[in-house]
């Protein structure tokens, strides 16, 4: 759904990449970068969408500020438990990036049911989601998770525990994930449906 | 469409564990059990502020976890400090060039003279109250007394409760925050009243009932102030004009840290009188002894003051220097004083600041030039490092 022809790359953030990729970009035609793009420590593809996903009303200051507390919320709490662990303290990671990368990875659906008409009768049909939906689902599912809460309980703090449950392969958001998986699994049979 | 990051993932991860290993073998993980095992570039085994010099310039020194408590249990470290400490299981304050040319100059000042005002002044974020609190520190090890406010706009712009004062007409009361006051005193100098059992010169009558005698301790005289909220203010200036006293008497010396202190000249205030009328700093009576010990007609004192932007409201905050924000009356109050300037981290502080954030694990990221990167950003400034390195 782009305006650009499938021929065009995409472009290069990273300035040490720029400079390896540019003699075989040099006749091909690439994108414009994103006016957020930047190559800096901040940037991460990942959290770059993910904050436009929070992003409410086009204020993005605010959906930014909101992310940077969870993150900052994550890097105390993992913290802490690195001050208690007793032995094995390489396991903890500290990383707040590292672990919303982390989080999106195990909550990542394979597949979706869809309803398709045969016969007069409506099938939940299963069936494989593309790489860029199951992305897009994990993030909602995360955020609507952490927007699920007591009035009194911020946003960040929320956001904060959904990431490091899913993380370590826990919680609400990796449950939700499982149950889909499972019912896709019970509708095998009408998997065929998809193209017959 | 996010598979270059995830490679980066697994490169992260290892490098992770590469620390922790690396950790596991050198004795240098637990800086939180003992002060003398932990000696990195960043890192100063010197806990006692008054034997900090130029060696130890830009390197982190611990502050015990019994006199922090004792020191800024009421206040005098910024919110976001405390909350870092917590993170970082350990209090650690970094040395640098004003807090030493201060301690210098207590050092060297000489005590029989009248009180030397120094005035602490900087643009915002850049450790003004930490300097202070370097200070206060050494104060509080070397036999001062501290009169400590750990920030005075507390007082003009959300005081918990104002009434009027019953002994001078037209006056506001600040009981709750006096007595605050009170404890905060109290609980730094618990030690020191003990040891040298400093005495009133005058009988105090509060009421028809309830009256200090003179010969009492300063100790009976501040809890009394405490258990009788009402009294709280006039309690505070009796202490305060006692320890003038006391100290010009020479029986004790006395340090008095102020911060925000251009608050008590600041042209208005959040109070409002009963004619719904804002109050000037002036008219509330506990922001008189505190002018009063800041004059210069006592000895045995030190006075460090902070002028901060913040301390004053909108439309009075275009320059941090002192004679701005003091305004003339405020100026000539404190004529003469040693101005002390706060600034941005200098490169080696700088760096040293980035290897303490790296071994408390609080920067985890560390791309090639990734120091270059938050000079630039945070522009050697303290706070804005440590809040954009906050969500990295």
């Amino acid at each position: 759904m782009s305006v650009y022809p499938q021929h065009f790359v995409d472009p290069i953030i990273n300035k040490s990449l720029q400079k390896e990729k540019a003699h075989e970009l040099s006749h091909i035609p690439i994108k414009p970068a994103l006016n957020v793009s930047t190559d800096s420590i901040f940037y991460g593809e990942l959290k770059q969408k993910f904050t436009n996903y929070i992003l409410k009303e086009g204020n993005s200051a605010l959906a930014r500020e909101l992310l940077t507390k969870t993150f900052e919320i994550i890097k105390r709490t993992q913290i802490e438990r690195l001050h208690l662990a007793k032995g094995d303290k390489g396991s903890i990671i500290t990383d707040a990036e590292t672990l919303l990368i982390n989080a999106i990875e195990n909550t990542r659906p394979l597949l979706h049911l869809s309803a398709i008409k045969r016969g007069g009768v409506k099938y939940q049909v299963p069936i494989p989601l593309t790489e860029k939906k199951s992305y897009f689902l994990a993030m909602k599912w995360i955020l609507e998770a952490a927007r699920e809460k007591e009035r009194k309980v911020s946003l960040p703090e929320k956001l904060a525990w959904e990431i490091l449950d899913a993380a370590c392969g826990q919680g609400r958001v990796v449950k939700r994930k499982d149950d889909l998986h499972r019912l896709c699994e019970s509708n095998r049979a009408y998997a065929h449906y998809r193209w017959s | 469409m996010f598979r270059n990051q995830l490679g980066n993932l697994s490169r992260v991860s290892s490098q992770l564990q590469r620390i922790s290993r690396v950790e596991l073998m050198s004795t240098e993980v637990q800086p939180a059990e003992s002060a003398n095992s932990v000696i990195n570039e960043f890192r100063t085994a010197v806990t006692s502020p008054g034997e900090h010099s130029a060696l130890q310039l830009a390197k982190f020194y611990k502050i015990p976890a019994e006199e922090k408590k004792q020191i800024f249990a009421g206040g005098g470290l910024p919110k976001q400090y405390e909350q870092q400490i917590k993170t970082f299981t350990e209090a650690c304050l970094m040395v640098r060039q004003p807090a030493l040319e201060l301690l210098n100059y207590i050092k060297n000042a000489d005590l029989s003279k009248p009180a030397v005002r120094y005035v602490i002044y900087g643009d915002n974020g850049v450790g003004k109250t930490l300097t202070m609190a370097h200070v206060l520190h050494y104060g509080s090890l070397n036999d001062f007394l501290l009169v400590h406010v750990p920030w005075a706009p507390n007082w003009t712009k959300r005081p918990k409760e104002s009434t009027n004062s019953s002994t001078q007409e037209g006056f506001i009361d600040l009981p709750f925050d006096a007595a605050a006051w009170l404890v905060h005193f109290k609980t730094q100098n618990a030690k020191l009243l003990q040891k040298l059992q400093l005495k009133t010169s005058k009988e105090y009558v509060w009421s028809k009932r309830e009256s200090t005698p003179a010969g009492a301790t300063l100790v009976e005289l501040i809890e009394h102030g405490i258990a009788r909220i009402k009294y709280a203010t006039e309690t505070t200036a009796a202490l305060i004009s006692e320890l003038k006293l006391l100290s010009t008497g020479g029986q004790c010396k006395v340090l008095v840290a102020i911060d925000g202190f251009n608050a008590f000249f600041h042209p208005i205030t959040r109070i409002f009188s009963d004619n719904k009328q804002l109050v000037t700093p002036d008219r509330i009576t506990l922001t008189q002894p505190f002018l009063d010990i800041t004059k210069y007609d006592w000895t045995n004192g030190i006075c460090v003051l902070s002028v901060d932007k913040i301390a004053m409201t909108e439309g009075y905050m275009d320059s941090y220097m002192p004679r701005y924000l003091l305004g003339k009356t405020g100026f000539e109050h404190l004529d003469p004083f040693v101005p002390v300037h706060v600034t941005n981290y200098t490169d080696k502080e700088f760096l040293s600041c980035i290897n303490y954030y790296m071994d408390r694990h609080w920067i985890t990221k560390t791309q090639p030039g990734f120091e270059e990167q938050l000079k630039f950003m945070s522009n050697h400034n303290p706070y804005t490092l440590m809040q954009i390195v906050r969500g990295l």
